[in-house]
């Protein structure tokens, strides 16, 4: 066991942790963050995203050890004040949520690169999206959105 | 053009703020107070007997509450072939199947202590393709074949390992050989892939003291699982009840009862306990259901003037260690034989045991081998007979009075493939084809489709509407939504036909057999079409009970009214009218005195005069509701990499009515995307144990972001169906048929291969590619 501190959604936590623990396993057991979903055991798919000091991690393969003083952002984070962020609102728009398992990451992922350079490329938007799996939608739907939010966000 | 106000329009999904704002919730994201975590024991061998089971060492660990073994299971389990253990009794039959289970306070502690399970095993022949389980002296995977209950249509043949055949018969097959000019052949493979959907399966079964059972699953059979589940244990069904959350894709191996049957054996140890298995990925891959594994030999014959004459074909399905939820799969692939009409088919189907994990529904659900095939050989047809692939194709077409295979007789409602192809020949046939160059091959290649639901004959979908206080609706079915989006046609159906503001309609969020109506389960690319049709005909009876209660309040009969969704009125003086809110709960005259019924309706929809197979023919009324359509693809072929590299896929398909364009297309572009996986990337690979060496999303790669076509064609063609809501007719499978087929026509048209079998992998593709270049240099 081991004592760590560090801010979720911007609320200090402190929490006893195991070795083995990774950050996916204690945001989703210990503090009920269910949005961060897991989807395989490798850091393959991505659905785990979240953001550690602004940048997006694969949280299944990111040990819990390391969050210790950091800053932490999951997808239940985003929306505030009963608004949607308009990264969260450009994928309704554009119907790329389909089941949905996948979503969470790609919102992250999405909100680190466009917060870092809200001027990237396609080509660096399909280079982010690349470390994400999703089954059900082609992708071509995630990337009309990815660019919705790049043109919402530049709007704000 | 109509003016529907729902119909057609890209409304947003109802439930897309939850699932972008991470509040909407999984299986996995379910805790009750005082769960236990299972964790499941499962084999180093594909086939082989237990000996003894050694459970002393895992009860002593931290956490443990309780160790489970299948050694005093009584039953097995299905819905076609009861031919499943809940947990392996004496002996297994795949790598993957459960074996023991360790019950503990956490997940972890769980893990840790089946490693101390010890097991004495005595090794058997393992076969993982129904080739060699075939062969006369192989060995039995079930020495029980044949003793099995099973439906009344099937055929297992005892001491093999045919679990069924199947075989369709049409017309006098001695004629059609003499009949035929020129003939054809192939020998096709589908090998083994997965759904893998990106969330993992789970169950949460939990035995109460009082005889009833919860189970939570990520299932899309719930009423399925109420039945077999009561059946096993003995209780009513009404005892049992089922929550179906939000699930997290399916693409079929979430259907049929799958591992809710061992976490409910688990569970059933542990009387008053919550208990919950979620699947690892690897598990997802080993322990759930796979997909296809089909060879099919084929032969089509033909007059020299194009005219198909004959169809044959032998379907070599492995479907695992375990048939149940394979066998409609092999009979599926087995009387599919395209949009074509044959006068003669002879067609046969072998669903065979093998030591790899039970093959499932995998969108598509078998049409996709047979369009495999048949779409491949009407190319090499063309070819033999110097004629244009389309003009071929286009003889033969299905069309009015036609028959299909199955003996059913082609109806014009049934869609228009002709429109379909000529769509498809227009985006990619008609400009010029790049010429080979330095880096690259080019080829196009079109496949067309047809698929209709592969049910059962009472399958139905229910549908309760209820009208609140305020004038709005809630609408509950027994549906289960997977992504595809039913909860934005739900809407949409019911307000257009309730002529209600949709934000006045609302959809159900969950299925809870306890207040669901029954739907048998939600498969076969059926929703739209039955559930729709549900829908239509409840909202409907509620108009009507407004109606009799506005007669009541207006005293006048029924029919000298009219309603407009916001009141009823006198159809020859609008001013005498009474408001749809003071008539949902009867109407109250002044004095208090209140009338008639509270507003709500229920109704079902099934495909009408769906049948069994006749037992003789294997002909009967199999499909019912078809969608048409056709597929076609430009690539290009890396010659350094053996890449292949997709330049446009279009798809067109007959949909009767679009209900809303950008999920139609979400769907249509998703189903390519997963046909892409499946002909270039996607397979699951067993050793010659049984052994499955890539059961990990990094391994089993299927196409990311970067995979995707550089251009997507979607052009829908509305021929209304009569059984459809509004003309509508079902989508979800078709996407994938017509993939394989198309890519592999076009890769012929690149390098003048002709493949046989899918996947085709870069690697290969380089080889072929050198092969070729050598053949050309005359080396
Ligand atoms: S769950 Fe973390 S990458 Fe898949
Ligand atoms: S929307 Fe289902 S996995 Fe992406």
């Amino acid at each position: 066991m081991e004592k760590i501190n560090f801010k979720v959604n911007g609320v200090l936590k402190t929490v006893e942790i195991e070795g083995y623990e990774s950050l996916l396993d204690i945001l989703r057991e210990k503090f009920n963050l269910t949005g961060t979903k897991r989807g395989c055991d490798d850091g393959s798919c991505g659905a785990c995203t979240v953001i550690v000091n602004g940048e997006a991690v694969k949280s299944c393969i990111f040990s819990a050890k390391k969050v210790d003083n950091a800053e932490v952002i999951t997808i239940e984070g985003l929306a505030k004040n009963g608004e949607l962020h308009p990264i969260q609102k450009a994928m309704i728009d554009s119907g790329a949520v389909q089941c949905g398992y996948c979503t969470p990451g790609i919102i992250m992922e999405l909100y680190s690169l466009f917060n870092k350079n809200l001027d990237v490329d396609e080509e660096q938007i399909i280079e982010a999206l690349s470390k994400h799996l999703c089954r059900c939608t082609g992708y071509e739907s995630i990337l009309d959105g990815a660019k919705l939010a790049q043109k919402y966000l530049k709007e704000k | 053009m109509s003016n529907y106000s729902y119909i057609g329009k890209n409304i947003k999904r109802p439930d897309a703020v939850n699932k972008v704002t991470g509040k909407a919730i999984f299986l996995d994201d379910i805790k009750i107070p005082n769960m236990l975590y299972a964790e499941i024991l499962t084999p180093p061998y594909a086939h082989a007997k237990i000996l003894s089971i050694d459970t002393s060492e895992a009860e002593k660990m931290e956490g443990v509450v309780k160790v489970v073994t299948g050694k005093n299971c009584k039953f097995t389990y299905g819905d076609c072939i009861k031919d499943r253990y809940p947990m392996a009794v004496d002996k297994v039959r795949y790598i993957g199947e459960a074996v023991a289970a360790v019950i503990a306070d956490t997940p972890h502690n769980a893990k840790q202590a089946v490693k101390k399970i010890k097991v004495e095993y005595e090794k058997l022949p393992v076969y993982t393709d129904a080739l060699d389980s075939l062969k006369d002296d192989a060995v039995l995977i079930h020495e029980k074949n044949g003793e099995y209950w099973h439906l009344p249509s099937y055929k297992p043949i005892p001491n093999t390992n045919i679990a069924n055949y199947y075989v369709l018969k049409k017309g006098n097959f001695d004629e059609a050989l003499k009949e035929a000019e020129v003939v054809v052949e192939g020998e096709f493979n589908t090998k083994f892939g997965s759904s893998s959907a990106i969330e993992p399966h789970g169950t949460i079964a939990w035995f109460h003291e009082d005889n009833t059972i919860e189970i939570w699953s990520s299932s899309i059979c719930p009423a399925i699982i109420q039945d077999d589940i009561a059946r096993t244990y003995g209780v009513p069904a009404s005892n049992v009840r089922v929550h179906i959350p939000e699930i997290g894709g399916c693409f079929g191996y979430k259907s049929d009862v799958t591992i809710e049957q061992t976490v409910a054996y688990i569970a059933s140890h542990m009387k008053g306990y919550p208990v919950k298995w979620v699947a690892s990925r690897k598990e997802d891959y080993t322990s759930s259901l796979i997909g296809h594994g089909a060879r099919i030999k084929m032969k089509i014959g033909a007059k020299r003037d194009g005219q198909l004459v004959f169809i044959q074909s032998k379907v070599y399905h492995s479907t695992g260690a375990y048939a149940d939820t394979g066998v409609n799969i092999t009979m599926a692939a087995t009387h599919t034989v395209g949009v074509y009409e044959f006068p003669y088919a002879l067609c046969e189907g072998y669903t065979v045991y093998t030591n790899t994990p039970p093959v499932g529904a995998f969108r598509g659900y078998g049409y996709q081998y047979a369009h495999l095939a048949v779409e491949r050989l009407m190319d090499i047809l063309a070819r033999k007979l110097g004629m244009d692939k389309f003009e071929l194709r286009e003889k033969n077409y299905l069309r009015k009075d036609k028959k299909f295979a199955t003996g059913e007789v082609f109806n014009e409602d049934y869609g228009d493939i002709k429109k379909c192809s000529d769509a498809i020949k227009n985006i990619i046939f008609e400009k010029e084809k790049p010429k080979e160059d330095e880096n690259y091959f080019y080829g196009r290649g079109f496949a067309a489709v047809v698929k209709a639901p592969k049910g059962a004959s009472n399958s139905s979908k229910g549908c309760y509407v209820k009208f609140n206080g305020d004038g709005s609706v809630s609408v509950n079915m027994g549906g289960a939504e997977v992504g595809q989006g039913l909860r934005t046609v739900i809407q949409q159906i019911a307000a257009e036909t309730l002529k209600i503001d949709i934000e006045k309609i609302h959809c159900y969020t969950e299925i809870d057999t306890q207040y669901s109506p029954w739907e048998w389960q939600t498969i076969g690319s059926m929703f739209t079409v039955q559930g729709g049709r549900a829908l239509i005909r409840a909202c409907e009876k509620a108009i009507d009970k407004l109606l009799e209660n506005a007669s009541l309040a207006l005293r006048v009969d029924k029919d000298m009214l009219e309603y407009d969704g916001e009141k009823i009125f006198l159809k020859h003086n609008p001013n005498i009218f009474v408001k749809i809110v003071d008539l949902v709960r009867g109407y109250m005259h002044e004095d208090g005195v209140t009338v008639g019924e509270v507003i709500q309706a229920t109704s079902d929809a099934r495909l009408p005069r769906y049948s069994n197979p006749d037992p003789e023919t294997g002909m009967g009324n199999l499909g019912v509701s078809y969608t048409f359509g056709a597929q076609g693809c430009e690539i290009r072929i890396d010659k350094k990499t053996g890449e292949v590299i997709i330049d446009n896929f279009a798809s067109a398909f007959d949909i009767g009515k679009v209900i809303n364009p950008v999920q139609l297309r979400g769907q249509i572009v998703g189903g390519v995307m997963i046909g892409i996986g499946g002909t270039l990337y996607e397979e699951l690979k067993f050793n010659k144990d049984g052994r499955l060496i890539n059961p990990h999303f990094s391994s089993y790669r299927f196409p990311t972001i970067k995979e995707m076509p550089k251009k997507y064609e979607v052009v829908f063609i509305e021929t209304p169906e009569s059984i459809g809501p509004y003309g509508a007719r079902g989508i979800g499978e078709h996407p994938v048929l017509g993939v394989a087929p198309a890519i592999l026509n076009a890769i012929y048209d690149a390098i003048g291969v002709d493949l046989y079998e899918v996947p085709i992998s870069k690697e290969k593709m380089l080889e072929l590619i050198k092969d070729k270049t050598k053949e050309k240099a005359g080396v």
